[in-house]
């Protein structure tokens, strides 16, 4: 109703009965909430054309319903038009990660974290097989494998062959050492690489010291004496 | 003059009446819980529940035609702030430079404006680019937005530099030069597959970094 140059305005929910009450704020609460799960679908259509984000939605899509991280996918999107690059193109690479992501999963074990999956996936596609990484699993089948695993891809980013970065890597994993020990073993490897030596070969050295520094730890523990050496 | 028998009964009897009287009335056991619910059932509604009745009582509120069009702009306006912070690409800011030059620095200000988590690491970035006239560190912790985490020019001639905080995780990056030239992370590991045909580096913030990390 309007009165003297003012609008005035009724407003209240006391006279409605109760559920419809009830629904009524409930609503105002809810709308007063910003929709968080709409900032993916918004940086996507904020970046890219309508038929590259649709083809890339729908592969986003189908990696959620199977329980696959979805954000290194969007990512994967965006690093594309960042880089100008074309929709199929985009696609084409969205698709391809999707795929080593459904792969490290199935290799990797269903009770694999999110982080673990991205890391499998990124070894993948450095070249691993699926195979190094069942094996992997089934060394720490209880352990989280994630930083093994990214310390075998930043090796292969080296030079280190895949095959040797894979075998030390799944030597590392079967035995105590941590994952501080993990990451400066691969610095003490860039830096033997940077300063000229074979990366196969930097990798196999630096590997074997930190598995007998691992022993020599263990056997020397007080109370307990390292076997004789047989004459 | 009552007669003696009289007066004694009369006196009995008063004192029967007045012993009744000053016998306490008798009290049910449920006595004291009907007390404590009609004590409860007085007692003044709390802060939430009176914020419940405020939100559902009607009243009648009066504005201008000008408040009025001034309310819906500024109305607009928290609908366009907040759909703005949506598309922010990342809530908590993000980072990047050279791995073997990052530190983690906790606590330090941030040149970010999204609070990051408690997990997170401050990580340098540090590209040598002499002729550059701008740097931006451009990855997945801030969407691969260029304009969301610019370099700034050290001290040292054609040192760029950046700070980011980082939560653990691993994160693909590269640094943009003068807004066209891709350059990957002299420092860092490469990241593997070049998709669209310009490298990138990575980075793995681990969980626990007592003195920084690059692995």
């Amino acid at each position: 109703m309007k009165t003297s140059g003012s609008w005035t305005v009724h407003a209240g929910l006391a006279g409605r009965s109760g559920a419809g009450a009830l629904a009524l704020r409930l609503a105002l609460l809810i709308a007063a909430v910003p929709a968080a799960g709409a900032a993916q679908d918004a940086r996507l259509a904020a970046r890219l054309d309508p038929a590259t984000r649709t083809a890339v939605e729908a592969t986003i899509d189908t990696a959620r319903s199977r329980g696959l991280p979805v954000e290194p996918l969007a990512a994967k999107a965006l690093e594309g038009a960042s880089k100008r690059a074309e929709g199929a193109r985009i696609v084409a690479a969205v698709r391809a990660l999707a795929g080593e992501l459904a792969t490290a999963r199935d290799a990797l074990g269903p009770s694999a974290t999110p982080a673990e999956i991205v890391s499998g996936a990124s070894a993948l596609r450095a070249g691993v097989s699926a195979a190094t990484l069942r094996r992997l699993r089934a060394t720490r089948p209880a352990g989280p494998v994630t930083t093994h695993l990214a310390m075998l891809v930043d090796l292969i980013g080296r030079g280190v062959p895949a095959e040797s970065a894979s075998v030390a890597t799944l030597v590392l994993a079967g035995s105590t050492i941590g994952d501080a020990d993990l990451m400066a073993v691969r610095r003490l490897v860039e830096r033997d690489i940077a300063l000229g030596t074979p990366p196969a070969a930097a990798t196999s050295v630096r590997v074997s010291a930190a598995i007998q520094d691992a022993l020599r730890a263990t056997t020397n523990v007080p109370g307990v004496s390292r076997a004789p050496k047989r004459p | 003059m009552p007669e003696p028998g009289e007066g004694g009964g009369e006196r009995d009897a008063l004192a029967d009446v007045i012993r009744t009287l000053r016998e306490p009335p008798p009290i049910g056991a449920e006595f004291d819980a009907r007390v404590m619910n009609a004590v409860r059932r007085d007692r003044p509604p709390g802060v939430w529940a009176r914020a419940w009745e405020w939100l559902g009582e009607p009243r009648t509120v009066a504005f201008s035609p000008a408040a009025g069009l001034a309310m819906a702009a500024g109305l607009l306006l928290v609908v366009a702030a907040t759909l703005r912070l949506i598309d922010q690409p990342t809530g908590g800011g993000a980072v990047a430079g050279s791995a073997e030059t990052q530190d983690v620095v906790n606590g330090a200000a941030r040149p970010v404006a999204m609070p990051a988590p408690a997990s997170a690491q401050r990580i340098r970035f540090v590209l040598y680019a002499r002729d550059a006239g701008r740097v931006a560190l451009v990855g997945d912790f801030n969407g691969w937005d260029a304009s969301a985490t610019p370099l700034r020019r050290a001290a040292t001639a054609g040192v760029w530099t950046v700070e980011v905080p980082l939560v653990p995780g691993r994160y693909t990056y590269a640094f943009l030069v003068d807004g066209t030239r891709w350059v990957a992370d002299p420092a860092a590991p490469r990241a593997v597959g070049d998709d669209f045909g310009t490298p990138s580096s990575a980075i793995q913030v681990p969980a626990t970094s007592p003195g920084g990390s690059s692995l």
